[in-house]
């Protein structure tokens, strides 16, 4: 079972300090630590379990700067098979429907029976690229899966709808689902491994080797455009109890007694 | 806009998206139509005149469970005829699943998880967050028409008051989708605990950091009488069934009182407690945004503050 | 998955055909009596089954502590804590180790600890304080090497604190490595990821010598017993707080002046006594104390009991239903009257302090670092 994972490389923001940089449409990026988004993390996972299943191989594609080698080669060491990174100045502000025309051109000349990706990247989280690449590829696709089961030439979905509930579905080969965090537990990628992974190419395609014009990319390309960063209004927000664990405590327990929940 | 609906319910977010678009509407002298797909739907079409100028209700049997790829091509050839200028469509499950395609297909600029849209000079601008919720974005269009997503809970929901029409319009799908079928929904499994009956749930995050700290806001959780819920890396992580987390693909709750413990309130937590009576927060992160939701804030080490609260609990109780 | 132990190579390496399965090992490891792990035995399984398979989660070599006790028994010059680090180093290679494990290994190689804290607040502990950062181009008397755990810990960060008030009192002249300084490797190491332990020495090796860090004083005894031991490029002296403190009292530049009035006991780390002979100093600096009385535990200096916070086991989970020897330990200082339970490293405070709470004896006794009874008497 020939699969894609299309994987990219965030920063790690969930406990570092975000700010906005002095174009006002970018984070100051020179402090943070890069990592694989989360989701594209689980999604690498499920390959992986998938092709040790069934065999096949796991070609990882990415859209970034050379800099994203460094995640692309850690995947390479939890043992998938080859790795296309798509990276052009032109690339740069590209928004989430072009990013999926970017990685549909890449993924027109390759060949595959099911098509990856997680479904939410924690940067700038849109949800969008993954559905809009099965559009440009003629596959049919399922967003947040959290779990799957191969079938001949078909694969059941199950989707993460709101409220615990589940959908279950049955769609044709090849196909790309977008998946959802939670459905495995990532495997750990040594550096012993990493090191191995290092002589591994990494196929680097440019704007004109994907057949792409200049003006079909990036802000030229796109339609929708983030204009402005900025620090969320505080507003009313919580009152702060202050003083140490034990003052805040009894201050609590006196709210708690006024709230009569206590 | 779509209305969004599943298993005999309109969803929160039609009359969120109702709300806001009829202020857009009648800002700019527009109308807002609902686009309603379904199966014996009609009486949400009864329901949703009173919330928008028209209701366009496209029945077909091919069309009783939401399928992503049928609900693309209907709206595709109702939006391909009524050409509106805005086209709102929640930002869930199963929207994530169909305006992206959707938008592709008409080749529509589309921005997605919107807290707000406005209009600057009758050009619409979107409000979302980005990098986990700290920071927020202003997006604009390069033109009318568009697609926009917005998020459940984002927009506080109105009166429904207008006197719309209902307008019929005959389904453009000539058969089902051979390639993606719907088999069955499932259901959340109750398990012994149903948190959203519970008056006092003790919430834990990812700031617990591992399994064996979680005795830690048990025995909180006991010593007030009530119950342990968490969020989502908790039960990505195994250490609580996933029946016990509160947030968008969890439950909703609305107890008297929660209590927020090294969650950092993303959004999609948030979307299942906000209608908490009173929510306290406890978390090292000043810039936490639990803490713009929350009643009242502790800056600090759970580690510490839960123990203590513990203590003081039980000693209030007697026991 | 199963992983499959290449048993032949590791018998020839660590000579595991000198073993006479004379059990010394086992009846010495403190994990045998509440875990499954039996030491005696896996040697037995590596001697006889020449392609030895492993289920993935290899539970019982994950509770090994690395306290080394096994080793230093081995009547026949066997290693068995290196066989076991081995093995688990082949778990890694597999990628198939439990979460926290797999999450303390990726934050180490992302921020240089594993807590998944960002590097930028790792010298948070010291806002406000005069602490100045080694540049390399001062005189100093030694750099400080706060540790990871210390450093983020909002427990442990009162240790920096303590440390600092205690050098400043003695007019030492020392600098910290500030944002920088990244995981000493030490655990890392023990839990096989020899990889990243290669990348974290070559690193810190370079970055002590940027900074003029020819005498290395660590808070943890983990710190010390890797930069003393296994860190060979590195030719600068090392040292534990202990030793520092005692001969600062000693010398009579620290003094300490508050009566006390405690009845202490003290527990030896793994870390620190059993394998690195450190027994003496803390207690002399217990007895420069004014108002501590020392009493010891049976199993004390090399008969320690350990804590079961070493070798890994901060980020392993808990099997259900075993007995914490951490527990035991507390029990023990509690039945010998003492109110405060001293010791010296910051793995053991932690496991120490948790196991008094669920021991339930929170106002029967209190747990405290070495350097915290000492500032408490300046």
């Amino acid at each position: 079972m020939d699969i894609i994972v299309c994987v990219k490389q965030v920063p790690v923001t969930a406990e570092a300090e975000v700010m906005v940089d002095s174009s006002g449409r970018d984070i100051k990026k020179d402090r943070l630590v890069f990592d694989v988004n989360e989701a594209d993390n689980y999604a690498v996972e499920e390959a992986l379990q998938l092709t040790e299943k069934f065999g096949g191989t796991i070609t990882l594609v990415n859209l970034g700067p050379e800099s994203a080698d460094k995640t692309l080669r850690s995947l390479l060491a939890k043992g998938t098979h080859e790795a296309v990174r798509l990276t052009d100045e032109h690339f740069d502000e590209s928004d989430a429907y072009v990013t999926a025309r970017i990685l549909a051109a890449a993924l027109k000349s390759l060949s595959y029976d099911l098509v990856l990706t997680g479904c939410y990247s924690s940067d700038l989280g849109y949800s969008q690229v993954g559905a809009a690449l099965a559009e440009l590829l003629g596959i049919p696709h399922a967003t947040m899966v959290i779990g799957l089961e191969v079938l001949d030439g078909k694969i059941k979905v199950e989707r993460e709808l709101e409220g615990g509930t589940h959908e279950r579905l049955e769609i044709d080969l090849p196909a790309l689902l977008t998946i959802q965090t939670g459905i495995n537990e990532p495997r750990y990628a040594s550096i012993l491994g990493l090191r191995k992974a290092m002589k591994k190419p990494i196929k680097v395609l440019t704007l004109t080797d994907l057949g792409l014009a200049e003006g079909e990319v990036g802000r030229d390309g796109s339609k929708v455009f983030l204009d402005t960063l900025s620090v969320p209004p505080k507003g009313e927000g919580a009152q702060i109890l202050e003083g140490g664990p034990d003052e805040v405590s009894q201050k609590l327990v006196d709210i708690f007694r006024e709230k009569g929940v206590v | 806009m779509l209305a969004e609906h599943r298993m005999g319910e309109l969803r929160d977010v039609t009359r969120e998206m109702l709300t806001r678009g009829r202020q857009l509407a009648e800002e700019t002298g527009a109308q807002l139509v609902t686009g309603l797909l379904g199966h014996q739907v009609e009486q949400f079409a009864e329901d949703l005149k009173k919330w928008a100028h028209q209701v366009v209700l496209i029945e077909d049997e091919k069309l009783a469970n939401f399928n992503a790829d049928a609900y693309q091509r209907v709206l595709a050839s109702l939006l391909g005829d009524r050409t509106p200028d805005v086209t709102l469509i929640g930002h869930t499950s199963y929207g994530m699943d169909l305006a992206p395609a959707l938008a592709v297909e008409m080749d529509l600029p589309l921005v997605t998880d919107c807290l707000d849209l406005r209009l600057e000079d009758g050009k619409p601008i979107a409000l979302r967050q980005v990098y986990n919720g700290k920071l927020n974005a202003e997006m604009s269009f390069a033109g009318t028409p568009c697609l926009v997503m917005m998020r459940q809970g984002a927009i506080a929901v109105g009166t429904g008051d207008l006197d719309g029409q209902v307008a019929r319009m005959d389904s453009p799908l000539t058969e089902e989708i051979a390639y993606r079928k719907f088999l069955e929904y499932v259901e959340a499994a109750v398990g012994d605990v149903d948190i959203t009956q519970a008056d006092v749930l003790i919430s834990v995050g990812r700031g617990i950091r591992e399994e064996k700290n979680m005795p830690l806001v048990e025995d909180l959780a006991q010593a007030m009488g009530g119950v342990l819920s968490c969020s989502r890396p908790v039960t990505d992580s195994g250490w609580l069934p996933s029946d016990r987390q509160v947030g968008q693909s969890g439950r909703t709750v609305k107890p008297k009182l929660y209590v927020a413990v090294g969650i950092s309130g993303a959004f999609q937590h948030l979307a299942g407690m906000t209608g908490s009576e009173t929510i306290v927060a406890v978390n090292k992160d000043p810039n936490a945004p639990i803490f713009s939701v929350a009643d009242y804030g502790i800056v600090g080490d759970l580690f510490q503050v839960i123990p203590a609260l513990t203590e003081r609990i039980k000693e209030t109780r007697g026991s | 998955m199963e992983v499959h132990v290449a048993s032949q190579e590791l018998t020839r390496e660590h000579h595991v055909l000198r073993c006479i399965q004379c059990g010394r090992c086992t009846s010495g490891c403190p994990v045998s009596t509440n875990s499954s792990l039996n030491v005696r035995r896996l040697l037995n399984e590596i001697l006889l089954q020449p392609d030895l398979i492993l289920s993935p989660e290899a539970t019982e070599l994950w509770q090994c502590t690395t306290c080394m006790t096994c080793t230093q028994r081995c009547p026949k010059g066997i290693k068995p804590l290196d066989v076991i680090i081995e093995i688990r180093g082949q778990l890694i290679e597999s990628g198939r180790i439990q979460p926290g494990l797999r999450d303390a290994l990726e934050s180490t190689f992302l921020h240089g600890n594993p807590w998944g804290k960002p590097r930028e607040k790792r010298s948070d502990w010291a806002a406000g304080l005069d602490v100045k950062e080694a540049s390399g181009a001062e005189d100093l008397d030694l750099v400080y090497y706060v540790g990871c755990t210390i450093a983020y810990d909002p427990r442990l960060q009162k240790l920096a604190q303590d440390m600092v008030k205690a050098l400043d009192a003695a007019g030492i002249k020392y600098g910290i490595l500030g944002n920088e300084e990244s995981c000493c490797g030490n655990e890392v190491r023990r839990i096989g990821e020899l990889g990243l332990f290669e990348e974290l020495t070559e690193n810190n090796v370079k970055l002590f010598r940027e900074r003029g860090a020819g005498r290395l004083m660590t808070t943890s005894p983990h710190c010390y017993n890797v930069f003393k031991n296994e860190y060979t490029d590195f030719t600068g002296e090392v040292m534990h707080y202990s030793q520092v403190i005692r001969d600062l009292l000693a010398a009579g530049k620290l003094k300490l002046s508050k009566e006390l009035g405690w009845k202490v006991t003290y527990h030896d780390p793994c870390f620190l006594g059993k394998q690195n002979g450190i027994f003496d100093e803390p207690r002399e600096v217990l007895g420069f104390i004014p108002g501590v009385e020392l009493v010891e535990f049976d199993r004390c200096r090399e008969r320690s009991l350990c804590c079961e916070g070493g070798g890994g086991r901060m980020w392993t989970e808990d099997v259900a239903g075993q007995e914490r020897l951490a527990e035991i330990r507390v029990r023990d200082a509690v039945g010998m009257g003492a109110e405060v339970l001293v010791t010296a490293c910051p793995f053991c405070l932690l496991t120490l302090e948790d196991a008094v709470k669920t021991t339930g004896d929170e106002e029967k006794i209190r747990v405290m670092d070495l350097i915290e009874v000492v500032a408490a008497a300046l």
